[in-house]
């Protein structure tokens, strides 16, 4: 009898149990019929510099909590935002922009023209990646009207008004990159460092809202992160290519071009030493114009893109592939190994018993160092060193940290990444004047015509001007520091950005995606729509 | 009393004649494992994009990770790599707890500096004190062979000062030292011969804790390059590839690195059985 009432009292209990797991996923199935107005993201890594943009914050993609005077749209167009007019001068040293005046930071005091010179002198005086040595001073012509006068004339000045979000001089502290107050279109509600990000609609927002008041992003590690995905958890995720492969239910991959590529820095002069700097330069072997040119002629770019990024990528012939200020006639047909070895026979280099190619008893042969934590450029380097030997150069390679890296890039070639929305970055990578200046032209690559018509390219004064310049830069027909020319790097692949994304999710059509995974893809996120 | 003694005697022999046999055979599985790495080639661990992600099949009995490459023999070399850091990080540390104890036998001076020493090395946990040896070293195999060379010989020490403390005050070394005997004499006739079978299990020991450490302070990365076939690179690369279901990379090299470690101890103990049946 006592059996019997323990056994009756153990079923009930279950039965409980099940009522109650009944209940609450029926509780669950009557929230999601509520229209859906907050997402869960896993989208990358977490910006431990805080979310200041006059130190960095917002200039891949868009600063999220700061709106910018101007944006670039999907075609990368200028479109004005903050501002409703700009322009500039004749000798293009004077940038007058004119700003809306019903503009509210989330804190609901008025954006004035105050905050905008507040912001551009912060950014100047704060020594960061946001380079404004060029800015010489800042007039208030009026209440809405502000003129930036510069030193000499910079049409890239324009991606800068493009990017710089702007800060409230009345609520910016030292504290401002913890505690972002701003006009875009969120407003930061709780940050919870290493773990999570809470976002919430600013409702004094200007433009277009989105449809989703919330925004929660996860900070994990990858495997956390599409597991997390895999359990129902967020509503997108962002992946590595191995994991794209993979198939979570209730969710789509969407692979998103981007510039955001690889490839590999050759010390372009003879060893030697920069005794200003006091760094070791150089390298004989890849001093050597006909090295450059072989090595970037017998890699197959589509071969990379299958074997490494299991296809999520495309050939980079260059540094800004597909951007308005890429040279189209860069492209090459690449794989040819016979073309390469002819280059090498043609400049003197001889098999010797190996297969390895010498002259005047230097081996062809170097050693190819890449950043050790980074997976896809460690099988890039092996790919590229077995390529490599299919035409008789050696390659060794070897993954050192980013500090080991820096003391080494100037006489050693290395895997790197660029990729950014303004052509600035090909000034800095390519230009004479940025000789070992960091990691801009850290293998010293110089050539006068190619310095000119960069710097015409900085004097233009209209986009188009520039952009003409810097094609030339790049190829004009007899030099350049493309790979028909000059061939300083051997550009190889531009990543696809990669997101599993709910099937109800539309995130609409993306820009090219800038180097930095994850936050640019929030740029458009007004046009994100939920379907059932 | 003298058949006492002599039963004891034979039925040792036999026990010892066991033991032996098994330490022969331990060795030997030892040598396979150990030395198979100077037959193996870069050709035979090269990245082969044709075959990659592949699970365990005859041709590749650990299967291959994303490069394609071959885990069995990547495997070998990263036990290879590890025998070779152990011998070192052995032999170094066997020369240290020898040198310091033997120091420590000279008066009450060096006997406390040695006891401070080994205490304030046992006061730091083991793998922090390799890290931080590794990281001023500035990593890289150098940084990690020395690292763990220099942090394993404080228990040994102990052992052997203690040792060394008892023979000191035995009769005979009374003797000699009143028969004027130098120093070195009483330590090549005396000490050397009494220590050398805890010098040597003590030797052999050190191995599996070498090895883990190894392994250890690799798969934090440390400087060295993740290419080098080393079983704690290995291990670290093969959780990435968790999620996708390929277990190969983390079980088989994790098992023969247990393996390898198993072996070692049951190496020591035997030999420690047959050197001191007490």
């Amino acid at each position: 009898m006592k059996v019997n009432n323990r056994f009756l009292l153990l079923s009930v209990l279950i039965f409980a149990c099940f009522l109650l797991v009944a209940c609450a996923s029926q509780a669950s199935d009557s929230e999601t019929d509520k229209k859906k107005d907050s997402l869960v993201l896993a989208i990358g890594s977490e910006p431990t510099d805080g979310f200041d943009p006059t130190t960095g914050w917002g200039r891949y993609g868009s600063p999220l909590f700061q709106s910018t005077l101007l944006t670039l749209d999907r075609n990368f167009n200028v479109q004005p935002d903050l501002a409703v007019d700009y322009s500039v001068s004749e000798d293009g040293l004077e940038w007058t922009v004119k700003i809306r005046d019903d503009v509210k930071f989330s804190d609901g005091e008025p954006l004035t023209i105050e905050d905008v010179i507040f912001t551009f002198e912060t950014a100047k005086n704060s020594q960061s990646v946001v380079d404004l040595q060029n800015l010489k001073k800042i007039e208030k012509l009026d209440a809405q009207t502000v003129k930036f006068v510069l030193e000499r004339p910079q049409s890239t000045f324009l991606y800068t008004l493009t990017m710089l979000g702007i800060v409230p001089k009345h609520a910016y502290s030292e504290n401002y990159r913890e505690n972002p107050i701003g006009s875009g279109p969120y407003k930061l509600v709780q940050w919870d460092k290493g773990q999570q990000l809470i976002v919430e609609e600013n409702p004094y927002y200007y433009g277009k809202k989105s449809p989703f008041k919330k925004l929660t992003f996860l900070f994990l590690s990858q495997d956390a992160a599409f597991l997390a995905a895999k359990a129902g958890q967020v509503d997108i995720v962002s992946v590595p290519p191995n994991l794209a492969k993979e198939s979570i239910s209730g969710m789509k991959l969407i692979a998103l071009d981007s510039v955001d590529n690889r490839g590999i820095m050759l010390p372009f002069v003879k060893p030697g030493y920069d005794a200003e700097k006091g760094i070791e330069i150089g390298h004989e072997v890849t001093s050597d114009l006909a090295i450059r040119k072989a090595l970037n002629i017998c890699i197959d770019r589509d071969k990379l893109v299958e074997d490494v990024l299991e296809g999520f990528g495309t050939p980079a012939f260059s540094v800004a592939d597909k951007l308005p200020w890429w040279n189209e006639e860069t492209v090459f047909e690449d794989g040819d190994i016979e073309a390469a070895e002819q280059i090498l026979m043609d400049a003197g280099w001889r098999k010797n018993a190996d297969g390895i190619f010498e002259k005047d008893g230097e081996k062809a042969s170097f050693t190819l160092v890449y950043p050790a934590s980074d997976q896809t450029r460690q099988s890039l380097a092996i790919a590229f060193k077995q390529m490599a030997k299919e035409i008789g150069i050696e390659v060794n390679t070897e993954g050192k940290s980013w500090s080991e890296i820096e003391e080494v890039m100037h006489s050693t070639p290395v895997v790197m990444g660029w990729g950014s929305h303004d052509p600035i970055e090909i000034y800095h990578l390519y230009h004479s004047k940025y000789r070992g200046q960091g990691y801009s032209n850290a293998n010293y690559y110089s050539n006068k015509k190619v310095d000119q018509y960069m710097d015409q390219a900085i004097h233009a004064i209209t986009p188009e001007e520039a952009n003409e310049y810097w094609k030339k830069a790049q190829w004009d027909g007899e030099t350049g520091f493309s790979a028909l020319g000059d061939a300083p790097w051997v550009w190889l692949v531009n990543l696809q950005h990669l997101y599993f994304v709910n099937e109800h999710l539309n995130i609409g059509e993306q820009k090219i995606q800038p180097h930095g995974h994850g936050w640019p893809i929030t740029e458009f996120i007004a046009d994100w729509t939920w379907e059932e | 009393m003298k058949n006492q003694y002599l039963s004891i005697d034979f039925d040792s022999t036999n026990y010892k004649r066991r033991i032996l046999w098994k330490i022969i055979g331990l060795v030997c599985l030892f040598l396979l494992v150990a030395l198979s790495g100077f037959w193996i080639g870069e050709e035979q661990i090269e990245a082969n994009m044709g075959e990659k992600h592949l699970s365990p099949s005859l041709d590749h009995p650990f299967g291959t990770d994303w490069l394609g490459r071959d885990m069995f023999f990547r495997t070998l070399l990263g036990l290879h790599l590890s025998w070779k850091v152990g011998l070192f990080a052995a032999v170094i540390s066997t020369v240290i707890a020898l040198t310091l104890s033997l120091l420590s036998s000279i008066n009450k001076f060096f006997d406390s500096l040695v006891t401070m020493l080994i205490d304030l090395f046992l006061s730091i946990p083991h793998l922090v004190a390799l890290i931080l040896i590794a990281f001023v070293l500035g990593g890289g195999v150098k940084g990690i062979v020395i690292g763990i060379a220099f942090t394993h010989w404080p228990s040994l020490t102990r052992v052997l000062r203690a040792e060394i403390l008892q023979i000191k005050s035995s009769e005979y070394v009374h003797i000699s030292k009143k028969l004027g005997k130098s120093r070195m004499w009483i330590i090549r006739h005396h000490y050397l011969p009494q220590l050398a079978p805890q010098l040597f299990v003590g030797f052999i020991l050190l191995f599996p804790h070498a090895i883990l450490h190894e392994s250890a302070i690799t798969f934090l990365g440390f400087g060295l390059s993740p290419e080098q076939p080393a079983i704690g690179i290995i291990l670290s690369e093969a959780m990435k590839y968790l999620t996708m279901g390929m277990w190969w990379l983390v079980v088989f090299p994790g098992l023969s690195l247990f393996g390898m470690v198993v072996i070692f101890d049951a190496l020591g103990n035997n030999l420690r059985k047959l050197l001191n049946p007490n």
